[in-house]
């Protein structure tokens, strides 16, 4: 994987977040200056308990919400000047992949398909992907409201698949799986990187981040307090820096609460 | 891409239960109230035709033209078939007679009080209640629906615009709900092929307008509920605001416009004002009574001095000339009389008229109002029938009472009975023509009054016109609120 990294940063990055910050209009502060890039054939592994900020940087990836300033691009293409051309480039599975429930497996996966622009695919392309996220070939025909969420999250998938876009972003995908439909995915997700797409992940799993990702972050109140790649985690035990950094950065953020009170 | 989304959203609906129910609800009650709307207006054919046949025997058999009592009855329309309109509290006849004003009587509610407790679902009806309904039911969770399962965000991952999604939403719904609307209305306008009803070229062109502003309508609802959607995170709470605007819009504000207007215009009730008729006839005939009086007084203060037999003489010499007086001044009040009870039923009809401009204008807010008012314009069952069936039995009486007094005069007199009180034969009552009928073939014949197409769609284009701008005020609303929508 080294040779690989190393290949891979050579190349323009896919997935590139540049001084994102995003402030609701609450006045929470979610995303604070936030750097990072994802190369092609890499996968960036955004780590971070609730409220941490990773789902609005994807989100503001998606054109879900408009960064208060700073830019996101996608393959180049700044998301906020031109979200339609810049998210040709990419393709997305939410954390709880919900589809039409009237519809069928194949349906579903043809509509989102060919809204993802792809519209040369035949039912054999269709089974093939469904097959390869290993959804049994009975499902195929059945209507989404009597699937499982694991089942729902490999159509998701197989839809990234098929879109083929270079880009792809992850929210929580395992999140609510069971450890064999968590691991398949881990695979799946594995073979993509291999293929040359750049992810951009979010997760709570640590394990699971240690394990197949090239780069890690860990997000805190919107602040990317830690970024480490794979050979810097070789022989980290991921579990106590993630803590150390979450305790550390909480001490931190609490002494200035309490300076600033003082003063 | 936008081909791509519409054929989503239609082919969502098709498969969706709710498509079944409203495919279902809207065929068997379309057809029904088609069917059930045939056979009224076949027996309101049967019973108009053996009316006019009782009221030409009637007048046949008459003793004299004085004796004649004419009527005149409101012909059926099929139109009444899709919009009833105000055509079952309309009376169907009114009495023609030069001592009576017309009056039109026994509407069929008056005669089937059941019906009227509960009305006729026609057309009409359905669109306006039954669909707007499941216009609601269509599009209330349209966006925050999609948002609340995910599939908005998984959509607009992709390079989706937002104006395409939303135009095919409305296009997918629009034609998942027309399709329900159309395929029901084409079988029943095959039953009217069916049963032989006669329905013009004019009919026709009325009931494609028809359809087209149910059309219209349907879709102002669909933009409605799209709006709303657009406008709110949770579905449950859009069904529940559209659901009070319906209630607002289809039960509430037309009543109120009625009521506002009978507030900021008040007018006569018929008991008020048949009270200030019979107080104008009563006072009239008081003084015919004092005029009567004072002119006898004159003529015995003619004939003072004179002993009997000269008053006898005087008398039988002035009687005609006198009766003649008498008679040009009873025919005076009478006329007076007449013309003063229209003069007051000008009044307070010109009174009502505003009345019902500003209770329509006001009901107008509500595009259920425009729907109702064109409707019935379109079908000439409007709030008008009644005025013009009474203008036109109107003219025709006049007509009527013409022709029996040339009658009379033909005659040679009055007609009616005469009674001749003899010492042989004593009382005995004459009538003149006992053996035989009148001849009725040059009588004037009531016809119904016509309302040209150009009128019916003329008076429905403000209507349309108010509908048109309902839709584009929800569709560009609608446009507005999904492009600052929250797809989170």
């Amino acid at each position: 994987m080294d040779d690989q990294h190393n290949e891979t940063i050579k190349q323009a990055p896919l997935l590139e977040a540049r001084n994102l910050t995003k402030v609701y209009e609450d006045g929470v502060k979610a995303l604070d200056n936030l750097q990072l890039k994802v190369h092609p054939g890499e996968i960036f592994a955004m780590l971070g308990g609730n409220g941490a900020g990773k789902t609005t940087t994807i989100n503001i990836f998606l054109d879900f919400i408009q960064p208060t300033s700073g830019n996101a691009f996608i393959n180049g293409v700044d998301v906020n000047k031109d979200p339609l051309e810049a998210k040709k480039n990419v393709a997305f599975v939410s954390e709880n992949v919900q589809l039409y429930p009237n519809f069928t497996a194949i349906q579903n996966v043809d509509f989102f398909v060919r809204l993802g622009g792809k519209s040369n695919y035949k039912r054999n392309d269709y089974e093939a992907a469904l097959l390869r996220v290993g959804l049994q070939r009975e499902a195929f025909d059945k209507k989404l409201k009597d699937f499982s969420k694991g089942m729902r999250q490999k159509c998701g998938i197989a839809i990234a698949i098929l879109k083929d876009a270079p880009a792809i972003l992850l929210d929580e995908p395992t999140s609510g799986l069971d450890p064999k439909a968590g691991k398949e995915f881990t695979r799946l997700v594995g073979e993509l990187r291999d293929e040359g797409k750049a992810i951009l992940m979010s997760t709570h799993d640590i394990f699971r981040a240690k394990e197949i990702a090239d780069h890690v972050g860990i997000l805190n109140a919107g602040v990317l307090v830690a970024q480490k790649t794979y050979n810097e985690l070789k022989g980290v035990n991921l579990e106590n820096l993630y803590v150390e950094y979450m305790a550390g950065y909480m001490e931190e953020a609490t002494g200035s609460l309490i300076n600033s009170l003082a003063e | 891409m936008l081909s791509l989304l519409i054929q989503k959203e239609l082919k969502n609906i098709l498969l969706s239960p709710k498509f079944a129910a409203t495919f279902l609800v809207c065929s068997v009650l379309i057809l029904i109230s088609i069917f059930i709307g045939i056979n009224e207006y076949e027996n309101a054919v049967r019973q108009f035709e053996a009316n006019q046949q009782i009221a030409q025997q009637d007048i046949a058999q008459a003793s004299s033209w004085g004796q004649v009592r004419n009527i005149a009855h409101r012909e059926p329309t099929p139109m009444q078939i899709f919009v009833s309109g105000i055509h079952f509290d309309v009376g169907r006849l009114s009495g023609i007679s030069s001592f009576d004003d017309v009056k039109l009587v026994r509407s069929p509610y008056s005669d089937e009080t059941l019906f009227a407790i509960f009305r006729v679902i026609d057309f009409a009806f359905i669109v306006q209640i039954v669909l707007s309904l499941f216009a609601i039911l269509f599009t209330y969770d349209a966006i925050n629906g999609e948002r609340e399962n995910g599939t908005l965000k998984l959509a607009f991952a992709n390079s989706v615009s937002r104006v395409n999604y939303l135009f095919a939403k409305f296009a997918g719904i629009w034609l998942g709900l027309i399709i329900p609307l159309l395929i029901p209305i084409l079988i029943g306008l095959l039953l009217l092929l069916v049963f032989k009803v006669p329905v013009g070229a004019d009919e026709w062109m009325s009931i494609s307008g028809l359809i087209g502003l149910s059309v219209l309508y349907v879709t102002f609802f669909i933009g409605i509920g799209i709006l709303v959607s657009a406008l709110t995170r949770k579905s449950s709470l859009s069904f529940l605001l559209l659901l009070v605007i319906w209630i607002g819009s289809v039960l509430i504000l037309p009543r109120m416009g009625v009521m506002a207007a009978g507030q900021i215009v008040p007018t006569e009730s018929i008991a008020q004002l048949e009270a200030k008729q019979e107080a104008f006839q009563k006072a009239r005939w008081d003084q015919y009574s004092a005029e009567l009086s004072d002119i006898w007084r004159s003529r015995e203060a003619e004939m003072e001095g004179m002993d009997e037999n000269e008053r006898r003489a005087y008398r039988d010499d002035k009687e005609w000339e006198w009766l003649e007086k008498d008679d040009v001044l009873r025919k005076k009040v009478q006329s007076d009389i007449i013309e003063n009870n229209r003069t007051l039923m000008e009044e307070s009809r010109n009174r009502k008229k505003v009345q019902e401009k500003l209770a329509f204008n006001i009901a107008r807010l509500s595009p259920v109002s425009s729907f109702r008012l064109a409707a019935m314009n379109l079908a000439g069952t409007d709030i008008d029938l009644k005025n013009r069936y009474e203008q036109s039995m109107r003219i025709y009486k006049d007509d009527f009472t013409q022709f029996v007094e040339k009658k009379q005069e033909e005659d040679g007199g009055h007609g009616g009975f005469r009674i001749s009180v003899d010492s042989e034969s004593g009382v005995q009552l004459d009538f003149g023509r006992n053996d035989q009928t009148l001849d009725t073939s040059d009588m004037p014949r009531y016809s119904a009054p016509k309302t040209s197409l150009q009128t019916s769609i003329a008076s429905s284009i403000p209507d349309f016109g108010l509908l048109g701008l309902f839709i584009l005020l929800a569709f560009g609303g609608s446009f507005i609120a999904f492009l600052r929508y929250d797809m989170r």
